[in-house]
């Protein structure tokens, strides 16, 4: 059992730092403080991959690793979309997903709010001249967060979350009255 | 360029089928089948089949008008190209026991729409209903259904699992693909060599270092493209790195879902420092657009070296440990031994490669097989397992990453001096074609490309390994209960994206 207990003191997480300057992007505390006082502790994510090339996934699987620990902050991925306060949609949207994109969005309660990460459901990336493509998502959905990047790298994706707090503290404020 | 062995023969339709049979006792397997349409110069579509075995690719040619014979029966694993060549060419594989739809969906597709035909005209059909399809059914007393996907629980691509149980283990799995079809090949045509490796690279990104070098050895052979030593070098050891952080996640992954999240989370720690690796190298966590047709586009320096090396000794070290945890584990190896298993007729009948096929006891290894870039000039004999079960499976990978190392460890001590990018010119001779050949983490990449008459591509084929290994997963879960699916998946962890195109 070595190798366990070995492992077990090891912590990882850390703050999101830049490369080139080498200065704290967000602070350990910061996302989840905006979690916190805006969602009441937990900002439940249901992710749907409309035809990507899955690069976009493999960086959402590693905001769980124990470099970046994203539930730390109090954001999760749900199984469920009835769980779920934001869909997350990476990929181009192909003519197949197109139904099982909306119906997921369908069950998800309200209010909700649609992220797209990466260049794909933005635009088409590169596969935007195909028969069986029929994205942007934007044409289906009103999405009120896109991050960018092919793929955009996990910090990234943390400020999109930061930048997507901010964003619904303002409109919090406004659509119900507190 | 390599030099692949190719035996190239013309065959009539009717003598096809026994043919093929001779092929299979001589211990030939199917790498793919490649239609394409070349009635403008042709008069015919052509459809070429690819066998492999024995160190050398035999290519047989057959023309067709409307109809060709399927040879399905006495080679399961044609039946999923056959299917393939009748949504996208509207040809008809005569005999062939399920013609249903298989990447365009009657859900939202009109079949007299083919999109791979030259004629085509771009348009494609309004999104509406135009058909159903159809699921294989299994009735009688107690039998149940349970359907899963194609959005699945976690972080995964799509795909639709269809299971017929009678208590708790499986009678028959149904899979249903290509949500994700994204019509690669078509976007393909008529755009310039370099211009396609933007689409190469996404066809599934985590392989892509691989998958490209499988194009580019397509691409720089119609060129007649000679790499420098260097370039070769310098391709092979960003092929092995992300053959190790594809491994590294693939055990991961497996420990995840047995319930050992302490080791399964050291191991997506390891990958995290590989995909920094990865980025402290080429500015990029996945090693995108590292290749570029006649060579690379980042050099190695004595720093870069420096730290592949330490990277690749710390993978080595937490590997072995992982390892003797694994063996020395009852709890591990109950979940891991014996389930899941493809046996090696199984394996054989489908013409897997990669992993799965040497877990199950077949030596298929194309960097053994068909030698690229200076892959030849290592000793390497395949790691096999002949159990085929998840285990085997497991072993493997770590086994592979020890021989990874070593081969890093060698280019690296050994890297010659020279240019990484070779000047050429984009002449081919019109309609010359060429394939090439690739192992990606999770087997053989297949590339078949073919020019046009002003350099550009005319028709692109890419056969992924997980198209040729999904269709095992039906026989490999047989048996075994629903809660072991996941696990038996992660085991074989294939591309949806790489299937799908
Ligand atoms: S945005 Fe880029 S990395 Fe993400 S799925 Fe699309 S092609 Fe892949």
């Amino acid at each position: 059992m070595s190798f366990l207990s070995k492992l077990l003191f090891k912590s990882k997480a850390q703050d999101i730092v830049d490369d080139k300057s080498g200065s704290a992007l967000i602070k350990e505390d910061e996302l989840k403080r905006s979690v916190d006082e805006v969602l009441g502790r937990s900002l439940f994510v249901r992710l749907v991959d409309s035809g990507s090339c899955n690069a976009c996934e493999n960086e959402l699987a590693a905001l769980s690793n124990p470099y970046y620990d994203l539930e730390r902050f109090g954001i999760k991925f749900v199984a469920s979309p009835k769980h779920a306060d934001v869909l997350m949609i990476t990929g181009c949207v192909t003519r197949n997903m197109l139904n099982p994109l909306l119906k997921t969005y369908e069950n998800i309660p309200s209010p909700k709010f649609v992220i797209t990460v990466g260049d794909c459901p933005e635009t088409g990336g590169p596969f935007k001249d195909s028969y069986s493509v029929c994205g942007p998502v934007s044409k289906y959905l009103t999405v009120a967060m896109h991050i960018k990047g092919c793929p955009p790298e996990p910090e990234a994706i943390i400020l999109g979350f930061l930048k997507f707090m901010d964003m619904i503290k303002i409109s919090h404020k406004v659509s119900f009255g507190s | 360029m390599d030099k692949i062995l190719i035996n190239k023969n013309i065959v009539e339709l009717n003598d096809f089928l026994s043919l093929v049979n001779n092929l299979k006792e001589t211990g030939k397997y199917l790498l793919g089948i490649v239609a394409s349409d070349e009635r403008k110069f042709d008069s015919k579509f052509n459809i070429k089949y690819f066998f492999g075995g024995n160190g050398i690719i035999d290519e047989y040619l057959v023309k067709v008008d409307e109809k060709f014979q399927s040879i399905s029966k006495i080679c399961p694993a044609a039946k999923m190209y056959e299917r393939e060549i009748h949504d996208l060419f509207g040809l008809v594989p005569d005999g062939h026991p399920d013609l249903r739809a298989l990447m365009l969906y009657p859900e939202n597709w009109d079949f007299s729409v083919q999109p791979l035909k030259k004629d085509y005209d771009n348009l494609v059909p309004k999104v509406k209903e135009y058909g159903k399809y159809k699921f294989k059914e299994v009735s009688g007393e107690g039998i149940f259904e349970v359907l899963v996907g194609p959005v699945h629980a976690g972080i995964i691509e799509p795909g639709h699992f269809r299971f017929s149980l009678a208590g708790e283990p499986v009678l028959q799995l149904e899979i249903r693909h290509f949500w994700k079809h994204r019509g690669i090949e078509k976007v393909c045509e008529g755009k310039d060599f370099n211009e396609v490796m933007n689409l190469v690279i996404k066809i599934s990104g985590d392989n892509n270092v691989n998958i490209a070098i499988s194009y580019l050895q397509a691409v720089e052979s119609i060129l007649n493209i000679e790499l420098t030593e260097r370039a070769k070098y310098i391709r092979m050891i960003y092929a092995e790195i992300e053959r190790i952080w594809n491994y590294v996640r693939d055990v991961a992954w497996i420990f995840m879902d047995i319930g050992f999240a302490l080791p399964a989370q050291n191991l997506f720690s390891l990958q995290e420092e590989l995909m920094r690796l990865n980025k402290s190298l080429t500015g990029q966590r996945f090693l995108f657009n590292s290749l570029t047709v006649g060579g690379v586009n980042f050099d190695i320096d004595s720093l870069k070296i420096k730290a592949i090396a330490e990277t690749i000794e710390r993978v080595e070290k937490v590997m072995k440990e992982c390892e003797a945890f694994i063996l020395n584990s009852s709890t591990v190896l109950d979940r891991l031994e014996f389930t899941g298993k493809i046996n090696k007729k199984t394996a054989e009948e489908l013409s897997l490669c990669g992993i799965s096929a040497r877990a199950s006891g077949l030596p298929r290894d194309t960097r053994i097989e068909f030698p690229y870039l200076i892959y030849g000039k290592f000793d390497l004999k395949p790691v096999l397992f002949e159990s085929g079960d998840v285990f085997a499976r497991t072993a493997l990978r770590i086994k592979e990453i020890y021989v990874s190392k070593k081969i890093i460890g060698d280019l690296l001590f050994n890297l010659p001096e020279g240019d990484i990018i070779v000047a050429y010119e984009n002449k081919p001779e019109a309609y010359k074609y060429a394939v090439g050949n690739s192992e990606t983490a999770r087997g053989n990449a297949f590339f078949y490309v073919m020019a046009d008459d002003k350099g550009k591509i005319f028709r692109l084929k890419y056969i992924d390994p997980s198209f040729r290994i999904w269709p095992s997963i039906q026989y490999g879960v047989l048996g075994n209960i629903i809660a072991d699916f996941p696990l038996i998946n992660k085991s074989l962890n294939l591309s949806y994206s790489g299937n799908d195109m």
